[in-house]
């Protein structure tokens, strides 16, 4: 498949995402950083991964197109969750000051998988996967045991997450992510603190399940050789140091 | 479309027990200060309680007697009586013509006892057990000991007068229907009715008393009492009586200084219970206000979590809330256990010296709640100030870093 094909395959389908010119600032400790994306365009079903060396942005991305951080500057950021819909413009909510309806977008439409697991150490497993099912008000159908035999965890459902190995705990919070059946999801490196072979095993099944259940998918991984081989399109990205400002800037574009 | 209210009720409820050695803490901090609160209190109610009892059973001190003897007639008697804040008026006889010489079959001795004017609702005697008439009569105990009497016995009583230079003396049956307490009257005396005290005067002053069949000179003109024996409705109206006395050119004794003291001390020590427990109660609203800011930064990544998961801001507000009333209630269930059993054994210490029912230490149900509700009211505010904070929480921020 050359990219030309690829492109246009994907300008007939509808855009899940469409950034033109968002940019990112950050500035710590005399050191600044900037994320800027041209133009980002992501089609419904896509699976998209963003790679790179730790600290080049992808967190920042992966954050704003989760809507839980506000780009420094907008050119367009639009979001269209379901095909049949007209985009929403996620841009003049922030300008709003709704976070609450970004909150509910997110609840509704996005799964997150942190690269720490983020599960609630309170909860068993089967009430941290069942958490984004349960604020939604969703019944239990058997989807919580469903993915959890799928990921190979059946038999800890019932215990916290306390008592489960770092490879356990970050399948439930894969499962968290699915469970609600969102229409996106989100991982930021969900495997970088597993060993590679532990690794790869839990990002395929992952990307199996995804693609069972037909789910865009956009994740970030230092580890782009392996995204390949599971068929994931690669965002390019460049980074830059401005030794003269002390800046660092990435440019991402697709 | 917020969460609702059950879900983060429920995971704030869960957080709190998986962290149950945390929250332990928390109840323990909080009753470690709500409970010696309760006992302080405890005792100032409880002390001052009994004294303002003491004060408010005994109707001595509910007494106001005149200085010196003046001149009343019916009307100006009346007029007092029907005051409000007077619950007990019965005029008296001159003291030198009150008096009545008893004697019992059952004793040889001979009594002179003093004759105090009693009638209807008499805060002195127990209610019942009233004289009437010219036959019925309440003895002192002390009298009633010396004549070997009891109540349904009868005595004789007896006066004297020299009239037409003659010695009589005339004889009663009276019936004893009641001895009075001993704290009602510490001397040898009788209860008796008005009627029967106007009569005796009358005979000792020479006077007919047509009713009584006994002769004299003239009959009774109009009729005024050098005394009186009066009672206030309670002991907060006797400061106000003797007001009015005094504007109505009376002098009156009463013992407005003794209840003066009892209210000046209970107005004190509430003063000062005030002060501590004001500074206490701060200085737990603080120290709880502090753990729960602290908590929500300690709990900045789970709730960061909830912020992803579409946990909007009042929902994420509300964790620290329903957490901390856990540790409100819970922490004054347990100093309300501390109290019951520190209250326990003070009033046990103290029992021998205590009249039977009489607790030192003692709490009434409405302060259990009052102290319920300030500690929620405290619990509410820190707990809102946190939940302002929580709700601010940046989950981009805080996410990565568990």
């Amino acid at each position: 498949m050359n990219n030309n094909s690829a492109s246009i395959q994907r300008s007939t389908k509808t855009l899940v995402y469409h950034l033109r010119d968002v940019v990112k600032t950050r500035e710590a400790e005399g050191v600044a950083f900037r994320l800027r994306v041209p133009s980002l365009q992501i089609a419904m079903g896509e699976k998209i991964a963003l790679t790179g060396e730790s600290g080049c942005g992808k967190s920042t991305m992966l954050d704003m197109l989760a809507f839980i951080l506000r780009p420094s500057a907008t050119g367009a950021f639009r979001f269209r969750p379901l095909g049949d819909q007209e985009p929403l413009d996620v841009d003049a909510y922030w300008k709003a000051g709704k976070i609450n309806q970004l909150g509910d977008l997110r609840k509704r439409y996005l799964g997150y998988v942190i690269q720490t697991g983020g599960l609630l150490p309170y909860l068993t497993v089967r009430d941290n996967m069942n958490l984004c099912r349960k604020v939604l008000g969703l019944k239990r159908d058997g989807t919580v045991e469903h993915l959890a035999a799928e990921l190979g965890i059946a038999s800890h459902l019932n215990k916290l997450p306390g008592a489960l190995s770092t490879g356990e705990r970050q399948r439930v919070a894969i499962g968290r992510a699915l469970a609600h059946k969102p229409s996106i999801v989100i991982a930021d490196e969900p495997t970088a603190s597993l060993d590679p072979y532990a690794a790869q095993k839990i990002m395929s099944h992952f990307i199996g399940l995804v693609d069972e259940l037909n789910i865009t998918v956009i994740l970030a991984s230092h580890a782009w050789r392996y995204m390949k081989k599971l068929g994931l399109r690669q965002l390019h990205h460049r980074t830059m140091r401005h030794a003269d400002t002390n800046l660092t800037e990435t440019i991402v574009r697709g | 479309m917020g969460v609702p209210l059950i879900k983060t009720f429920f995971l704030a409820s869960r957080d709190y027990l998986h962290e149950w050695q945390m929250s332990f803490c928390f109840v323990i901090a909080l009753a470690a200060v709500l409970g010696p609160m309760m006992v302080l209190f405890g005792l100032k109610f409880g002390i001052v309680g009994a004294m303002v009892d003491q004060l408010i059973e005994d109707p001595r001190n509910r007494e106001i007697r005149p200085v010196s003897s003046g001149r009343y007639d019916q009307g100006w008697l009346e007029n007092v009586r029907t005051r409000p804040d007077v619950s007990f008026l019965v005029p008296r006889t001159r003291s030198i013509a009150a008096t009545i010489e008893l004697a019992s079959e059952s004793s040889s001795r001979n009594v002179r006892v003093e004759l105090i004017p009693s009638a209807d609702g008499d805060p002195l005697l127990p209610p019942g057990e009233l004289p009437e008439g010219v036959t019925r009569i309440v003895l002192s105990e002390l009298t009633a000991k010396k004549l070997q009497v009891e109540a349904g016995d009868t005595v004789d009583g007896s006066i004297a007068r020299q009239f037409r230079n003659q010695k009589e003396r005339i004889h009663l049956p009276l019936t004893v229907t009641a001895v009075a307490p001993a704290q009602a009257f510490s001397r040898d005396g009788a209860f008796v009715s008005v009627t029967l005290l106007d009569a005796l005067e009358d005979f000792r002053d020479g006077r007919a008393v047509p009713r009584m069949g006994w002769a004299g000179d003239y009959a009774s003109s109009v009729r005024t009492y050098p005394s009186f024996r009066l009672y206030a409705r309670s002991i907060y109206d006797v400061a106000g009586l003797a007001d009015a006395f005094a504007d109505l050119g009376v002098d009156v004794h009463t013992h407005a200084a003794d209840i003066e003291r009892v209210q000046r001390m209970n107005r004190n020590l509430t003063a000062i219970y005030w002060a501590i427990a004001v500074i206490g109660l701060f200085g737990f609203s603080v120290s709880m206000g502090a753990n729960l800011w602290a908590n929500v930064d300690r709990k900045r990544k789970e709730l960061s979590v909830l912020r992803l998961v579409g946990f909007r801001t009042l929902d994420i507000a509300w964790f620290p809330m329903v957490q901390a009333l856990y540790t409100a209630v819970l922490g004054w269930a347990l100093a309300v256990g501390l109290y019951q059993v520190v209250a326990w054994i003070i009033n046990e210490m103290m029992a021998s010296q205590l009249e039977a029912g009489q607790r030192v230490c003692r709490l009434l149900p409405q302060h259990y709640e009052i102290a319920l509700a300030l500690t929620c009211g405290a619990a509410v505010i820190s707990a809102g100030l946190a939940g302002l904070r929580s709700a601010r929480i940046e989950p981009s921020e805080s996410l990565r870093d568990l």
